[in-house]
């Protein structure tokens, strides 16, 4: 863990998935990275705590209660215009990261379950930094 | 100048005249006998020679009578005449009594004959019956030629066959529609004895049901499906028995109708039902075992993380215990990424590319792992490119498992037969407005019972550990992400034939 708090110090990621064992292991893998990160079990949950305290980047679940992964993508967009969101699902959406592209502009990465959490959290270090560079 | 006319007073007076001393009138009558007795002769001559020259005249005998009648009067005019010069009242005698005879019977045997002859159509009416007849022959040409136009313009391909003797059937006549349907040049099939005339698949189909039709005597339809020069087809075929005056089936009158782009939109149809339910099931099941999945290795990590700081003999062994745990759990995320593909989604953007690469692709990779095990495997390309859309790495994907498909195939038939061929021909080409691949091989083709539930997830006739039922499933669902479907059959020389179809894309829009 070489890497704890290279960039990753104050850097605040919004984690929206319902199902809560692998909420609470996402959260272990992203404090250990230093990462500050905000947890939400459902998409509505996420958007209230987005609003109180905008994150940096989104990761979200696709299938939720309330409010699912697309809407809560387009909503904190509205919010955070270019807002880097990563997907996580269970699916895989056909036509792929290209079915992303009608909810609002902004980089997205898509996971599909389970998960590699070393290529994800690869893809977070390269999403902020990207968002530093622009 | 007629002094020796008072001599003839006698035969005069038999002629029951007296012309003593009337010269003029004795020249009168001379000459008109003599006239009227040329012509009585002339007129039977041209009418016996018109009996002669025209057989078809009706009523010979009447017409050879009147002959006969005219003749004898001019005879007996004659007679008349040489009374003046040199009387012979016996013979002249003689004569009238045959004039009488013949005169008298052709009374008789006109008086019945004539209604006979008042019925005898005119001229004109004959002249209009002519003209009937010839409208009715034109109407019937006109009719004729309708029917050939039609007949030829069928889209059904219509056929006669003729029975021999000898059992065998000859292939009497065919429309046009027969040559299009079958691929049968009809100036080379028509009149030809059926073993010569149509290919030995085709002929073994049709036989057993036209002996059953010459055979029973009754009408009968039925349906084939085969290859054919013209491709493969679905027919229908409905056959009549023509009897001929004997009252014995001597012609079968054949006509079939081409079903193939039917029969293909229904099992299209049928599979494509299958498929979306397959789908439905398996994306559901992909993303419910996703879930618990992904937990556990993420809490995986966590626990590994953690076994690490343990002393190290402790870590050593939970640290093997966990990867176990781990390899296990990728294996089932594997199976859960092959479940999730057959949903048919995929990661990949779909683009335009040409089919002949990503195929020969597949054909080069499979020919490299089959050569060793001594299968050949044959591959026929397309000369042109064939451009469709879709993801190049599963449509070679695709093409893969019908390979593997058919190794396995022809793997099977020859454990059971050492000697058999083992051999695997892919085609390339564009047909009817499709791009097809066919996969051809010479294993034990496909029972016809498990014909669809092949395309079934999970269905494997194979041995544990050769398959998990995934593979034509898979190609399946490519195919038809790509605007087709794959079908399947048995070859009339042994093996199995797979047709996977795919909807071309515009020509144009090819990538470099």
């Amino acid at each position: 863990m070489g890497h704890v708090g290279d960039g990753a110090a104050g850097r605040r990621i919004l984690v929206a998935e319902d199902e809560v064992l692998a909420a609470m292991a996402i959260e272990d893998e992203l404090l250990r990275e230093g990462y500050e990160v905000m947890l939400a079990p459902d998409g509505q949950a996420a958007l209230d705590a987005a609003r109180a305290s905008m994150p940096d980047l989104l990761l979200t679940d696709l299938r939720m209660p309330r409010l699912d992964g697309a809407g809560l993508i387009r909503a904190l967009r509205a919010l955070s215009p270019g807002l880097p969101v990563v997907v996580m699902t269970g699916y895989a959406p056909s036509g792929g990261v290209e079915a992303f592209r009608g909810v609002g502009e902004g980089p997205v990465a898509l996971f599909t379950k389970p998960i590699d959490m070393d290529a994800l959290l690869a893809e977070l270090r390269g999403l902020l930094a990207a968002r530093d560079g622009g | 100048m007629f002094q020796f006319l008072p001599a003839l007073a006698p035969e005069l007076y038999a002629a029951g005249f007296c012309l003593t001393g009337a010269a003029d009138l004795v020249w009168l009558h001379l000459l008109s006998d003599l006239a009227i007795g040329v012509a009585y002769l002339s007129i039977p001559a041209t009418l016996a020679l018109l009996l002669m020259r025209r057989r078809d005249v009706a009523y010979p005998w009447l017409l050879g009578l009147f002959v006969a009648f005219i003749a004898s009067c001019g005879l007996t005019h004659l007679m008349h005449a040489s009374a003046f010069v040199a009387p012979m009242p016996e013979v002249a005698g003689l004569a009238k009594a045959f004039t009488a005879a013949i005169s008298v019977a052709t009374a008789i045997v006109l008086w019945p004959v004539l209604p006979r002859l008042l019925a005898m159509p005119s001229p004109a009416a004959l002249a209009r019956e002519v003209e009937e007849r010839r409208a009715a022959e034109a109407r019937a040409q006109a009719s004729e030629a309708r029917n050939a136009a039609l007949l030829a313009n069928m889209a059904e391909a219509v056929f006669v066959l003729r029975l021999e003797a000898d059992g065998g059937f000859t292939l009497e006549s065919a429309n046009p529609a027969f040559e299009r349907i079958f691929g049968l040049k009809l100036s080379e099939v028509v009149g030809q004895r059926a073993e010569a005339a149509l290919p030995a698949a085709l002929l073994g189909l049709g036989l057993p049901h036209w002996r059953a039709c010459a055979g029973g005597g009754l009408n009968c339809t039925y349906e084939l499906e085969a290859e054919t020069p013209a491709g493969r087809r679905a027919w229908q075929t409905a056959l009549v028995p023509l009897r001929d005056e004997t009252g014995r089936v001597a012609r079968l009158l054949g006509s079939a109708r081409d079903v193939t782009a039917t029969r293909r939109l229904q099992a299209g149809l049928v599979q494509s039902a299958r498929l979306a339910t397959v789908g439905t099931m398996c994306a559901g099941l992909a993303h419910e075992t996703s879930q618990p999945l992904n937990a556990a290795l993420l809490w995986l990590r966590t626990a590994r993380a953690e076994a690490a700081r343990l002393p190290a003999e402790a870590a050593v062994k939970l640290a093997r215990a966990l990867g176990v745990v781990e390899g296990q759990l990728r294996r089932t995320g594997e199976l859960v990424g092959r479940i999730r593909a057959l949903a048919g989604a995929t990661d990949a953007e779909a683009a335009v590319f040409d089919a002949s690469q990503a195929v020969a692709a597949a054909v080069r990779t499979a020919g490299g792992q089959y050569a060793p095990e001594g299968i050949e495997l044959a591959f026929d390309p397309a000369r042109e490119a064939l451009p469709v859309r879709g993801a190049p790495a599963r449509l070679e994907q695709a093409v893969l498992q019908l390979l593997a498909n058919a190794r396995d195939a022809v793997a099977e038939r020859r454990a059971a037969e050492p000697e058999a061929p083992a051999r695997i021909a892919v085609a390339l080409r564009r047909e009817a407005g499709q791009v097809v691949v066919e996969v051809r091989d010479s294993g034990p083709g496909v029972p016809e019972a498990i014909r669809e539930a092949m395309f079934d997830p999970f269905f494997t006739t194979k041995d544990p550990g050769r398959g998990i039922g995934l593979g034509l499933p898979l190609a399946a669902g490519v195919a038809r992400g790509m605007g087709g479907g794959i079908e399947s059959w048995n070859l009339a020389g042994g093996g199995a034939c797979f047709r996977m179809a795919l909807a071309p894309a515009g020509a144009s829009a090819v990538a470099a």
